[in-house]
């Protein structure tokens, strides 16, 4: 004999991923450890702007980044010479990384050893905003180059954030502003910390560092 | 296509609920969102569909997406519940308040609802 029956279950689709989010969340909070989650298109600056604070933080602290890509090793081996210990997740063609690939390589390290957590997600304005991975907070990198309308066009991710990096202010000029950008940033969430940064040239590093609620011992 | 995860998300849930049941087979899904939830239907099914595709007891099962009001907290006053109205012209999620008229709202995002599974089961 055969039965139909219909269950209801009244469950959220994300659940298994964000209770691991939390849990991870919770262990960085009671271990008083950092955790971050950078977040941006391809080609918006993230790999350098890691690469810029791990160089500045090295000296006084230990960081731990992961860096999502679809392949190759490329981003953490670039990050890793500048002072941080770096693993690089690739998602063979998934575009996020989630809450249990973090938890997997956390696994294999010993919390304990590091300060600063910081995950380069996969390089994409939609996908990661639907993914919790268990940070404190979540900063979003845009190039000025990527046109002035990249935030009205990805609204979501950045109410997700908490901090909006301008990036590549270097080249502002006449074919580049950054004015939009920053007006943008600020008017899509009131609480938004927007920083300009050129990755380049160093400008603002010190300041997304400052933002992140990190300090920076004065050089001696 | 982040549907993928979702798809293999909910996938993941029902397989654990239905080890409860002597299930013949899973016949129909049925998950409820928002239409600001990241989440095109279409591609949510196709996934469901590469997903389940050689997984015996989903055979011929469908994934449903049912449309439900959006969710936004207003961060001026903490008002939580549906918007009146749409976004804001020049950004789309900015919400108006029912409350208390700011355009300084949340919207709250993952919402998806895993709502029903119907089942096929053994009597035996």
């Amino acid at each position: 004999m055969v039965e139909n029956k219909q269950i209801s279950v009244k469950k959220k689709a994300y659940v298994v991923n964000d209770a691991i989010a939390e849990k991870i969340r919770n262990t960085m909070k009671t271990k008083n450890k950092r955790f971050f989650n950078v977040m941006g298109s391809i080609g918006a600056g993230k790999t350098l702007i890691l690469e810029r604070i791990a160089k500045r933080l090295s000296p006084y602290y230990k960081v731990f980044v992961i860096n999502g890509d679809v392949a190759t090793t490329i981003d953490a081996d670039r990050i890793a010479k500048s002072g941080a210990t770096t693993v690089q997740i690739n998602t063979g063609g998934g575009c996020h990384l989630s809450a249990s690939l973090i938890q997997k390589e956390f696994d294999k390290i010993n919390i304990d050893d590091y300060d600063i957590f910081i995950t380069e997600n996969v390089g994409n304005l939609i996908c990661p905003a639907a993914w919790d991975v268990g940070a404190e907070k979540n900063i979003v990198v845009v190039s000025i180059t990527e046109g002035e309308y990249v935030i009205k066009k990805h609204p979501i991710i950045f109410k997700g954030a908490q901090i909006a990096v301008i990036n590549k202010c270097d080249i502002e000029g006449e074919d580049f502003d950054s004015k939009t950008l920053v007006e943008d940033a600020s008017k899509i969430k009131s609480d938004m910390k927007v920083i300009c940064t050129s990755a380049k040239t160093k400008q603002g590093i010190d300041d997304l560092i400052t933002a992140l609620g990190i300090d920076i011992p004065k050089r001696e | 296509m982040h549907e993928y995860s979702l798809a293999s998300a909910i996938v993941t849930q029902i397989e654990e609920i239905i080890k409860k049941y002597n299930v013949i087979r899973v016949k129909k899904i049925i998950v409820s969102a928002s239409p600001y939830e990241m989440v095109i239907p279409d591609l949510l099914q196709e996934a469901y569909k590469i997903i389940t595709h050689e997984m015996e007891k989903f055979k011929d099962s469908e994934l449903l997406m049912e449309i439900k009001a959006a969710e936004i907290t207003c961060i001026e006053c903490d008002y939580t519940g549906e918007p009146t109205e749409e976004g804001d012209p020049e950004f789309a999620y900015n919400f108006l308040c029912p409350k208390c008229g700011s355009r300084d709202t949340h919207i709250n995002m993952k919402q998806m609802i895993i709502e029903t599974v119907d089942l096929e089961l053994s009597e035996e």
